[in-house]
């Protein structure tokens, strides 16, 4: 097992790499942007009095919880644009897929959280004379919201790894970058753990600061 | 709007079949694999010293930390050129699938082992029970029960990863229906049934881990 690492290949890369990584980014924020905020909505839907729109939201989340995000992906950009007759760019078939798979984990991160607000909350609200929409919004929801920040960065996380995906339709993301390059320069080795590298780069900050914000929380909660 | 046309995939029933049997395998073999390893990799780190402790760590941290196509990758491109032979792609894409389970499922069992109030040892302690009956007997009984209900929904992501095994070539169920889809030009009605299928397996297994966590924690509490 001597195989001598060629460094030059890494260092010709690298410019390649970087472009892909921003691509690999952006997807990640788009589809945050997308999952944060249909998330809570689906959420508040999966709580809702009413039968039909809770069935409907938990059908949503269960459907997008329960299949391959590959095939999420597949499926938005094969069947998409002979649905609704549009084209659009393997990247936006790419943050709508991811954004929506992001919306379902998100969806049950937020519900989770509302759970946690305590009931005495809402009584008090009553007793204190706050109509639903003031108590849902201002009492309940930043509660949960604070509760839920550990669990959405780790489904941010998650959803940057998943981003790794759309190399498969295309999209000039980090892998794709990598999978060309290792190809052309018969390198894999040194490429595609430059390529792991760069993933870990970013994924482990960011899972250190899950941890310190679940300490935070947790601290929060009991108090 | 286009006209679909499901009845031409139920004669793909067979092929499907074999596709979702082989995504099946993958996950089995994996499970073993990684369930092991997992569990080593958690008493390492919960128990393990400092130096074995730190090895866990970063196993976990860069099998956690890089998405699965790329180890798939890695794993199916770089393991021939280190060992000079074919290892298959079988045996190249279950390592990739078992090394990311047992990263995430070490983490399931030490949050686990964590969750084991401190007053027990306290009470070991006191009874004079020794560090292996300590462990073996007291803590480890407890946080295997407990950890069953995430393990559960570790098998779930497993199973869902495992349709990128698709992406080196090899013939799972997403595979076969991409196959399918690109030789009959009909995406949608393949693509949503191979998602279908995926749904039908998996579904229900979340059901069960919500089942078996409500009845565990009633056994749990008393």
């Amino acid at each position: 097992m001597n195989y001598d690492f060629s460094w030059i290949i890494v260092e010709r890369a690298l410019p390649k790499l970087f472009d892909g990584l921003l691509v690999s980014l952006q997807l990640t924020v788009w589809a945050n942007v997308i999952g944060l905020t249909a998330g809570f909505l689906l959420a508040l839907c999966a709580i809702s009095r009413f039968r039909v729109v809770r069935w409907l939201a938990v059908a949503y989340i269960e459907v997008f919880r329960c299949t391959p995000a590959l095939i999420q992906i597949v499926w938005f950009y094969f069947c998409v644009p002979m649905i609704f007759g549009v084209w659009w760019s393997g990247f936006l078939m790419g943050v709508l897929a991811l954004g929506m798979n992001l919306t379902a984990f998100n969806a049950e991160a937020y519900r989770a959280a509302i759970q946690t607000v305590p009931s005495s909350h809402l009584d008090a609200s009553v007793a204190l004379g706050l109509g639903p929409v003031v108590s849902t919004l201002l009492v309940v929801l930043p509660q949960a919201l604070i509760i839920a920040i550990p669990v959405l960065m780790t489904n941010a996380i998650g959803i940057f790894q998943q981003s790794a995906l759309v190399a498969l339709i295309s999209v000039e993301d980090l892998v794709y970058q990598g999978r060309i390059l290792a190809g052309e320069t018969y390198r894999p080795i040194e490429i595609l753990s430059t390529v792991a590298v760069f993933y870990l780069a970013i994924s482990i900050p960011m899972s250190q600061l899950v941890g310190f914000f679940e300490s935070r929380v947790a601290r929060m909660l009991g108090r | 709007m286009v006209d679909l046309n499901f009845s031409f995939v139920l004669g793909y029933t067979n092929v499907l079949l074999a596709g979702l049997l082989t995504s099946i395998q993958f996950v089995s073999v994996a499970i073993v694999l990684g369930l092991s390893l997992g569990f080593v990799l958690s008493l390492m780190r919960s128990f393990g010293g400092t130096i074995l402790g730190m090895i866990a760590t970063v196993f976990v941290e860069v099998f956690r930390g890089t998405p699965v196509l790329v180890l798939l990758f890695w794993f199916f491109f770089c393991l021939p050129v280190f060992f000079g032979t074919d290892l298959g792609g079988f045996a190249s894409a279950v390592l990739a699938l078992s090394l990311y389970f047992a990263a995430i499922t070490s983490e399931t069992f030490r949050s686990s082992l964590k969750s084991i109030e401190p007053a027990q040892l306290d009470a070991c302690v006191a009874l004079g029970l020794g560090a292996g009956t300590r462990i073996f007997r007291v803590i480890l009984p407890q946080a295997v029960l407990r950890a069953i209900p995430n393990l559960s929904s570790n098998v779930v992501s497993l199973f869902k990863e495992s349709a990128l095994v698709s992406a080196v070539g090899l013939a799972d169920l997403m595979y076969v229906g991409q196959n399918i889809a690109n030789k009959e030009a009909r995406p949608i009605e393949i693509l949503t049934v191979v998602a279908l299928i995926y749904f039908a397996c998996a579904f229900p297994l979340t059901r069960i881990a919500a089942v078996i966590e409500k009845k565990l924690l009633k056994v749990i509490k008393v």
